[in-house]
């Protein structure tokens, strides 16, 4: 018996979920960048889901272009992360908050 | 049995994600997101997604998640410090965290979709069904991905500039 | 020469040469020096020939005018006037004589003697002042310029903290002033001396016990006395010869001459309040002159001792013997400076008279006079101060017995702390090199001690004064019969005791007898001192500033926001503040307002909200 569509459904809001709250709770902004990766892993899974169940293409076509989004916005973001460590020394998130008022 | 495998995958990926969240050494995190994505592979391929999961590994698993282990060697080698959940902040991100879980959950179950019925066979293991949907109808997109590259490339080239003050003598 | 033109050109002469020093000779230090004692020395003949040619006058000349009120300026020229005018100009005269010598190696000669100019003008317009609106003018301008001196050495921390204090704490005194004149002009309609002494005369004058105690808090605050009395031994970081013209002999005397200027206005229970507020500063200040290590903060506390002297004889009923006794303390006070001076000068700049000792030998003509400024200080007979002296304590012997028993004890003291000073500083063996190889000062700096040891001897005996002053001088009480004998005998002794205690009590041996033999009383006397600075930091600290705190958020935040701009624009104000408040700066909050936000997307898309 297949899983239904809802189990796939869950798991992936659950990982959203568990992305989520590492964003919030970790320090490290290489982590919290992981955790931000985990939750469009969880979208791409939802969205393979959909599409699967219902028969047609859409879906999965579109993961293409998550995951070439992803792929830039990983690099341009570790390029960001790195120029900042350079001028920082740091990649806490707690000790870069100089845009503070 | 596809229900035993999915329930083992659908595991091992959670164990993953948390492993992800809760490791105090970023490398070890990193090994962590290589595994949930394999996990999510199975649950591709388990989807009939074939492709898919081969990009993910590919892509996903081997360019970005290497990078990523790249980037943590050049800057962060000090361990780490461990999930803090302390404090107003902590408290309040558990609070969100599982407001996000049982209420993406809820409407997962309360929601009309546990009557969807599965397909007899995968649509999307077929590579010309791809490239079909990708030049027609989706040409719009791709061309704006072609761009969207061009600029992340540029972007990462200015950024890892070096910004020398005057050379010294 | 019309003598109203000559009092106007004795007022502009020291103005005219601020204004030369300022405008053109800032860097030359002599000429502004010599422009400045030109000033001074013009100042000094003129007041003289105005004091002693009898001329007496009042001119004056309306300056603002709003509807039915007026302020004038004028000049009221009487004996009162001539006296303190005289005073001044010979004690201004040898004091700028005396820098000349001790301020020669200065850097910023031309700015202290452009300062010394300002302030003989402003003194000068107080001594003349006709009115009480203009008294107060030229009251704030002196106190500017002893601000100004006082912060000669601006590189100094102390000087500039202690130039603040002064400034602050006259402030302080001349609130109450400014009440107290806006009260006598509501009271009485004038604000004019000689319409308050018509008007007095015929008893017209309004009765009043605050206007006489308001403005006698101007005099708290100019003379030093209780409670604030603590700017005057900060004030000694200035150079020394300021302290001798400034804070000895002529402004912090402008306070007791302001309430001689007052008189009319004093009524019996103002005046006992006066006469116990002197009283009490004669003693806290002679407890505190006991133990203090600087030559300068023992004369300070001196000064302030002998303020309550006058302030006490002006409180029990005589501006005759309070203005006597302020001339003699001008001339041996200015004395005590100037000598301090030339010591201070002569042992290379050093201040504790623990390193000091065996001047006698080495620098003579500093000894002699100084000693002649310690006799007539402490009351020997036949000086100038045994006078003046006598006449106060006779003032309080018939009028009041209890000021008269402190007085008497506060005279013991004053031998006391002078002798002490005195032996220490000049006898015995030099107790350190440079006071092994000190010398004098030059001609410059002997001369005017020299003039006002003179002065000092010979002040005291009112029928070699010129005829132009017995005006003010028969005012000062003569003791008569019993009552003679009983002050007489009371003044040898408290000089005998006092001095004879000091003389063989204090060693010779660089350490202080006091605090050696007994410690207990040495840190009382020492907790009394500090314990006015205490208290005001601690004010300050505590009540000022967290009322100010509380004043400054409601001007900002409610009434400057709220109120001034519009309810709108205010609002528009607070918002703001709040939305900044927003940026913290921390990743984490940003993501929390994002949940938020989504949260609130979806209570919306389901249809709760």
């Amino acid at each position: 018996m297949t899983p239904a569509l809802n189990a796939y459904v869950m798991l992936s809001a659950s990982l959203f979920a568990i992305g989520f709250l590492g964003v919030l709770l970790r320090r490290n902004t290489l982590v919290i960048y992981m955790c931000l990766e985990l939750m469009l892993i969880s979208a791409t899974l939802a969205l393979v889901a959909f599409s699967h169940f219902n028969g047609t293409e859409d879906g999965d076509v579109f993961v293409f272009f998550i995951l070439t989004v992803a792929a830039a916005e990983v690099a341009v973001g570790l390029a960001i992360i790195v120029a900042l460590f350079r001028a920082r020394q740091t990649v806490q998130v707690d000790e870069l908050d100089s845009l503070k008022h | 049995m596809e229900q035993i495998a999915f329930t083992l995958i659908s595991l091992f990926t959670l164990a993953c994600a948390v492993g992800v969240v809760l490791c105090k050494n970023a490398v070890n995190g990193a090994m962590c997101l290589l595994l949930c994505l394999a996990g999510i592979a199975g649950l591709f391929i388990q989807l009939h997604a074939y492709l898919l999961a081969f990009l993910l590994v590919w892509v996903y698993a081997g360019a970005v998640v290497a990078l990523f282990l790249f980037i943590i060697m050049l800057l962060d080698m000090q361990g780490g410090k461990p999930l803090r959940i302390r404090g107003l902040q902590g408290a309040a991100g558990v609070v969100s965290a599982a407001l996000l879980i049982v209420g993406l959950n809820l409407l997962a179950v309360r929601g009309k979709l546990a009557s969807v019925a599965a397909p007899g066979h995968g649509v999307g293991s077929r590579l010309e069904l791809y490239s079909d949907q990708l030049l027609t109808t989706y040409m719009l997109p791709v061309q704006v991905m072609g761009f969207l590259l061009l600029i992340a490339m540029l972007g990462v080239i200015v950024l890892s500039r070096r910004t020398d003050a005057a050379p010294s003598k | 020469m019309n003598p109203v033109h000559t009092a106007f050109h004795v007022l502009m002469a020291p103005l005219i040469s601020a204004a030369l020093i300022t405008l053109f000779l800032g860097k030359r230090g002599t000429m502004a020096s010599a422009v400045s004692t030109a000033a001074a020395a013009f100042v000094a003949v003129f007041a003289l020939s105005l004091a002693l040619g009898g001329e007496r006058f009042s001119a004056s000349q309306e300056w603002l005018r709003f509807g039915s009120f007026s302020i004038s300026m004028g000049f009221k020229f009487d004996d009162l006037a001539a006296l303190m005018l005289s005073i001044v100009g010979v004690v201004g005269l040898c004091v700028h004589v005396f820098s000349l010598g001790y301020m020669h190696d200065d850097d910023a000669k031309a700015r202290y003697f452009g300062g010394l100019s300002i302030f003989m003008f402003s003194l000068i317009g107080i001594v003349l002042a006709d009115n009480l609106f203009m008294m107060f003018v030229f009251w704030e301008l002196v106190g500017f310029s002893s601000y100004f001196l006082i912060n000669h050495f601006r590189l100094k921390r102390e000087a500039a903290a202690a130039a603040k204090k002064a400034f602050i704490v006259n402030r302080v005194g001349d609130f109450g002033f400014i009440l107290g004149i806006i009260l006598c002009y509501w009271a009485n309609g004038t604000v004019n001396l000689s319409e308050l002494g018509e008007a007095s005369a015929s008893s017209h004058l309004a009765y009043s016990r605050l206007i006489p105690l308001l403005l006698f808090c101007g005099a708290v605050g100019k003379s030093a006395q209780l409670p604030l009395q603590v700017w005057l031994p900060d004030a000694m970081e200035g150079p020394t010869p300021v302290s001798a013209l400034i804070h000895a002999a002529t402004m912090v005397a402008a306070g007791i001459y302001m309430l001689c200027r007052i008189d009319v206005l004093m009524v019996p229970d103002a005046s006992a309040v006066i006469a116990w507020v002197g009283t009490l500063t004669a003693l806290y200040a002679a407890l505190c002159a006991v133990t203090q290590r600087d030559i300068k903060k023992v004369l300070a506390y001196s000064t302030l001792s002998q303020l309550g002297y006058m302030v006490a004889a002006f409180g029990l009923g005589s501006t005759g013997a309070a203005m006597f006794h302020l001339t003699t303390h001008a001339f041996f006070k200015a004395l005590l400076f100037l000598g301090s001076g030339s010591v201070i000068y002569g042992c290379h700049h050093e201040q504790d008279i623990f390193r000091m000792g065996g001047l006698r030998s080495r620098m003579p003509a500093t000894f002699w006079t100084f000693t002649i400024a310690v006799a007539a200080i402490i009351g020997l007979p036949f000086l100038a101060g045994f006078f003046s002296k006598d006449a106060i304590l006779l003032l309080a012997y018939e009028r009041r017995p209890a000021v008269f028993a402190v007085l008497a004890f506060t005279a013991i003291l004053t031998s006391f702390y002078m002798l002490r000073l005195w032996k220490i500083v000049f006898l015995g063996a030099p107790r350190t090199e440079a006071a092994g190889h000190a010398h004098e000062g030059g001609i410059s700096m002997t001369a005017p001690l020299a003039l006002l040891a003179a002065l000092s001897i010979v002040g005291g005996y009112r029928g070699l004064y010129p005829r132009g002053y017995a005006g003010i001088l028969s005012l000062v009480p003569e003791s008569r019969g019993s009552a003679h004998l009983v002050i007489l005998l009371t003044s040898l002794a408290v000089l005998a005791i006092g001095a004879g205690a000091a003389l063989s009590f204090y060693g010779m041996d660089g350490t202080d007898a006091l605090e050696v033999g007994f410690p207990g009383l040495f840190g009382f006397l020492n907790t009394l001192q500090r314990s006015f600075d205490r208290f005001y930091d601690w004010y300050v600290d505590r009540v000022q500033q967290r009322l100010a705190m509380f004043l400054n958020f409601f001007d900002l935040v409610l009434l400057a926001g709220a109120v001034v701009r519009g309810l709108f624009a205010g609002s528009v104000e607070i918002v703001g503040f709040g939305v900044r408040a927003l940026h913290t700066g921390r990743l984490s909050t940003y993501v929390y307002w994002f949940l938020g936000g989504v949260v609130v997307l979806w209570a919306f898309a389901a249809g709760v909200l």
